[in-house]
């Protein structure tokens, strides 16, 4: 019998059970669709982030102190002001330091744009105007140190009533009850993909106060995280093994200020995108066993279903042999009925995991992506579980005795 | 018909078949020691009572079962020397079943059920022509496309006997074809088995009914798995050979 027929009289079966064949679908269905969503997300996560990351090929990377929480999953960033002004300059003096940017978060209490306040969602970072590069200010151009001036992002400017752009003045309530005005003078769109929350930049000068004792006994400006920029792409290892040896060694106040359990980083960006990458695949490990379970699942239901079938047509069985069916032609129907299932299971299970993926990658405004290698590797174990689930039934049918399938009622 | 057919070579020749059962320790011997020959283009009808063994006489020259001891030869094959998957091609090839409850598949329309035994066959080519054709053979051209829940019992009985002609069998295999139908339908039915017959094809009929088997050319008698007698009829008119009236109208009616 050749494979077109058995496709044919297969499917009548299928087709004759409709809600049968979508419930032992489903198992099927849940387990590729958990899939393809998470790879879409996945997918979608990586081109967004990751791919911002790698546009972002200047030399830059990040000072900031990591500490491991107690349940000794990952690292966690610790808001410390610990990098003073000596560091900074220390830094700034290293062979092939291109900037320093000193980072701290104000702790701004309510934003306002005319009678439109928001409170507590936007955050407002104090840098230096070399935190930006020029490509990324899209609007405006940079603050000017000991101004009144600020720069905003798409986010936040979209969180008041109209709008907020350049020339705009908005009014921040500082956390002792006193209150600045700083006009927008630049819209900036962050390379580093974390621009999705709202981010206003104001200069250190005048806006950042916080000072404190060094070692060195004198009172200086603090900061929580430093950018460092490298001259060239080639600078760059050069400039995390100086950066890392001079905070190992005792001339740094920020070795002498963190506590004992917190480390101080610096991370390039590549190592964000290996950080990235490295928590999406662990992810990918977990979603994979969720997915297994549910195929597993999925070919018990449909092994269960075609053992059922098998029993309801012993009849039809014993009819086929006695017209001059062989055991391998029976044994090729039912395995392409289970196949079929295995396989109409995981082109369900594919498009309903690539409708899902698309609300979520929507709703997050990130880019859509076709997983196309996880979309053929879900159907081929579509079929893999079709093939194996319906081993069993289908040898069943195969050595049916016809005479006493003939008599079977 | 492409087989080369001597007149009189047997179509299917058994000897000394035996066949037995194990029934709660105890041994049937539904056949017990046969020896039948049928030649081509015969019309032999078997009566015996219930249990005496004739539908295993029709699953052993069936090749739907194998006998314990003696030889049976089907189109010049000794069935016992072939694989399993030889005999369900064989089977397929040269028997058509013609059952007592038809036996059709409930999914397929009535020209799928024509097209059934020709899929198990791959050298048939036009197999939906041949289905249309051999259902107008039967009177049924105007319900190709029926399933068999849309059909009576004669009508479904048709379909079954143009399945069982679909690809051309050295012999057609009846067991009690007309047992769930009415005596009218029968008659009709047995009709088209005359015709058949007066074709050509070579037919073992197993019927209760004396009417029924007063068609064929010879009546088989058998009895506790053994042939009792076999009564000639002669062959020719059906009403001839019997002194029943009302199978002499019937067969002139249909
Ligand atoms: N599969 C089987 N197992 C046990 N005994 C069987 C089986 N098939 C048939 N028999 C026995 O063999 C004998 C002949 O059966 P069968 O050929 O069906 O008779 P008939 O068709 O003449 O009524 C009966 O006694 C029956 O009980
Ligand atoms: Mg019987």
């Amino acid at each position: 019998m050749n494979l077109p027929e058995s496709l044919r009289i297969s499917w009548r079966s299928i087709a004759s059970h409709k809600l049968r064949s979508t419930l032992t679908t489903l198992g099927v269905i849940i387990g590729v669709a958990s899939v393809i969503t998470f790879m879409v997300l996945g997918g979608a996560f990586t081109a967004s982030i990751v791919g911002d990351l790698e546009s972002f090929d200047e030399p830059g990377m990040l000072v900031w102190t990591q500490t491991t929480p107690a349940d000794g999953f990952g690292v966690i960033e610790v808001d410390a002001a610990i990098y003073t002004e000596h560091d900074v300059e220390r830094l700034e003096a290293l062979d092939g330091v291109s900037s320093v940017s000193p980072t701290a978060s104000i702790p701004v209490t309510q934003t306002a744009h005319g009678g439109d306040r928001v409170t507590g969602t936007v955050g407002v970072t104090a840098t230096t105007d070399g935190y930006f590069l020029p490509e990324e200010i899209v609007d405006g151009e940079a603050f000017t140190a000991g101004a009144n001036e600020a720069m905003i992002n798409a986010h936040a400017a979209q969180l008041f009533d109209g709008g907020v752009g350049v020339g705009d003045e908005l009014t921040l309530s500082l956390p002792d009850g006193s209150s600045e005005t700083v006009t927008v003078v630049g819209v900036v769109e962050e390379a580093d993909g974390f621009g999705s929350s709202p981010m206003l930049y104001v200069p250190t000068d005048p806006f950042y106060t916080t000072t404190i004792e060094t070692p060195r006994e004198t009172t200086e400006h603090a900061y929580s995280s430093l950018v460092v920029v490298a001259e060239g792409p080639e600078s760059v290892d050069g400039v995390q093994t100086a950066i890392l040896e001079y905070f190992e060694s005792d001339e740094a106040d920020a070795s002498q200020l963190k506590q004992g359990d917190h480390e101080i980083a610096v991370q390039t960006v590549d190592d964000a995108i290996e950080q990235v990458t490295e928590i999406v695949d662990q992810l990918t490990i977990l979603i994979a066993g969720i997915a297994a379970i549910a195929l597993v699942v999925g070919s018990i239901g449909i092994a269960n279903i075609m053992i059922v079938s098998v029993t309801e047509r012993t009849r039809e069985i014993g009819i086929m042999k006695a017209v001059g069916a062989t055991n391998r032609d029976i044994l090729q129907l039912f395995l392409v009925e289970s196949v079929i299932l295995g396989f109409i299971g995981s082109v369900f299970g594919v498009l309903l995991g690539l409708g899902v993926g698309f609300l979520g990658v929507s709703l997050l405004e990130w880019p859509m992506v076709y997983p196309l290698d996880w979309i053929a590797i879900a159907i081929a174990v579509g079929v893999g579980v079709g093939v194996l689930s319906g081993l069993y039934p289908a040898w069943q049918a195969a050595k049916t005795d016809p005479i006493e399938a003939l008599r079977h009622e | 018909m492409t087989r080369e057919s001597e007149p009189n070579a047997p179509a299917v020749a058994a000897v000394d078949v035996r066949r037995t059962y194990e029934l709660g320790g105890e041994p049937v011997h539904a056949l017990d020691g046969v020896s039948l020959t049928l030649p081509a283009g015969s019309f032999t009808a078997v009566m015996g009572p219930s249990g005496s063994g004739k539908s295993t006489l029709m699953n052993v020259l069936g090749c739907l079962d194998t006998p314990d001891a003696g030889t049976v030869e089907l189109g010049g094959q000794r069935i016992a020397e072939l694989s399993g998957r030889e005999r369900a091609r064989l089977r397929g090839r040269e028997i058509g079943f013609v059952f007592q409850t038809f036996n059709l598949m409930p999914r397929l329309s009535a020209a799928e059920n024509v097209t059934l035994p020709m899929l198990f066959a791959p050298t048939v080519e036009g197999r939906r022509e041949r289905a249309r054709t051999l259902l107008a053979r039967v009177g049924l051209e105007d319900r190709v496309d029926h399933a068999p829940s849309e059909l009576s019992g004669g009508q479904r009985q048709r379909v079954a006997i143009a399945r069982a002609l679909a690809n051309d069998p050295t012999l057609i295999l009846a067991d009690e074809p007309t047992g769930n139908l009415d005596t009218a339908t029968g008659d009709r039915i047995m009709s088209l088995f005359e015709e058949l017959h007066a074709e050509g094809a070579t037919i073992l009929m197993v019927t209760h009914e004396p009417n029924t088997a007063a068609y064929a050319d010879r009546i088989v008698h058998v009895l506790d798995g053994r042939i009792e007698t076999i009564e000639d009829l002669g062959s020719g008119d059906p009403a001839g050979a019997s002194s029943d009236d009302s199978v002499a109208s019937a067969g002139g009616d249909a």
